[in-house]
């Protein structure tokens, strides 16, 4: 059955890439928590969603292949496909979890900044999955394909780099 | 969940007898091995899959008539083509389980999905297609 249904070679129509222009707009989120003024009805802490790592992970990755690709342009033909695929990653986890992704370049503090060459990106992308693997394990029913795909993309990434 | 066990049973059988003919047309050596090894792991899959459906008392898909090839193989470019395919195939399969399954069984499935998408982007290597990567591996495009 596989064989006759139009199997798609291509995956071309995920998100288009947030477009992460200049920053500045970080400073939107900060909240008015610390004034003062509400200390009788504090807010309760609400829990990080569980998918948070894998979503910080995703923009540090893509700020890696960023990185990576300003220092040598012949890497960008390679390299920006994945670099687009995990901003591409980051927009469908920032949907599910309900945030809005940070505005900028710069990815949130909290993900380690990988070493900036293939070798460095490479072993990212192998870390990065176990991580998207284990949400994928935790997840919700909803949550599990998504998170299947990101770890099965994250994989594919690091093979793609050999 | 027995039916989407029972596709991704479709989709390995189709695996394995598309790398009959895909085999064949590839160079001796890397590539012939890289397909055994491939039609090899399609099998232990398969196997698993007939397992798990009759313990959970499913009859197994019946086995189709015939397979229609989507484009004739008669060389090593069709041949890596429908290598690539049968892989993002088995891949969407795969990824359908992982909501009806938990814990172990869906790591089981969450492998076989990445496997098959490494073994798409490894096809695509020797094919030079690029980008050798799909943004959702597993995820069909309509």
């Amino acid at each position: 059955m596989v064989l006759t249904d139009a199997v798609r070679m291509s995956d071309s129509r995920h998100t288009r890439r947030r477009v992460l222009g200049a920053g500045g707009a970080l400073t939107g989120l900060v909240t008015l928590s610390g004034c003062g003024l509400f200390d009788d009805d504090p807010e309760p802490v609400k829990e990080p969603d569980a998918l948070q790592p894998v979503l910080a992970e995703a923009l540090a990755l893509a700020s890696a292949y960023d990185r990576v690709i300003l220092t040598d342009q012949s890497l960008s033909a390679r390299l920006t496909p994945l670099s687009q695929a995990h901003r591409a990653h980051a927009a469908e986890l920032a949907k599910v979890i309900g945030t809005t992704l940070p505005s900028g370049a710069a990815a949130p503090s909290g993900a380690a900044a990988p070493a900036g060459d293939v070798a460095g990106l490479r072993a990212a992308e192998l870390a990065a999955q176990k991580t998207a693997a284990a949400a994928c394990k935790a997840a919700p029913a909803a949550r599990a394909a998504l998170t299947g795909s990101i770890a099965a993309a994250r994989a594919t990434h690091a093979e793609a780099l050999r | 969940m027995k039916e989407e066990l029972s596709s991704a049973l479709a989709a390995e059988d189709a695996a394995i007898w598309a790398y009959g003919l895909i085999g064949v047309h590839l160079t001796e050596g890397t590539e012939q091995d890289q397909a055994r090894a491939a039609e090899d792991t399609h099998r232990a899959r398969r196997d698993d899959l007939v397992e798990q459906l009759a313990t959970l008392k499913a009859s197994t898909a019946p086995t189709p008539a015939g397979y229609e090839l989507p484009f004739p193989v008669q060389d090593r470019a069709t041949a890596l083509k429908l290598a690539i395919q049968i892989e993002d195939g088995v891949a969407q399969a795969w990824r359908v389980v992982l909501p009806v399954t938990e814990s172990t069984q869906r790591v089981d499935a969450l492998s076989a999905l990445t496997d098959s998408a490494i073994r798409a982007t490894k096809w695509r290597k020797l094919a030079q297609v690029t980008p050798l990567t799909l943004v959702f591996p597993g995820r069909p495009a309509a």
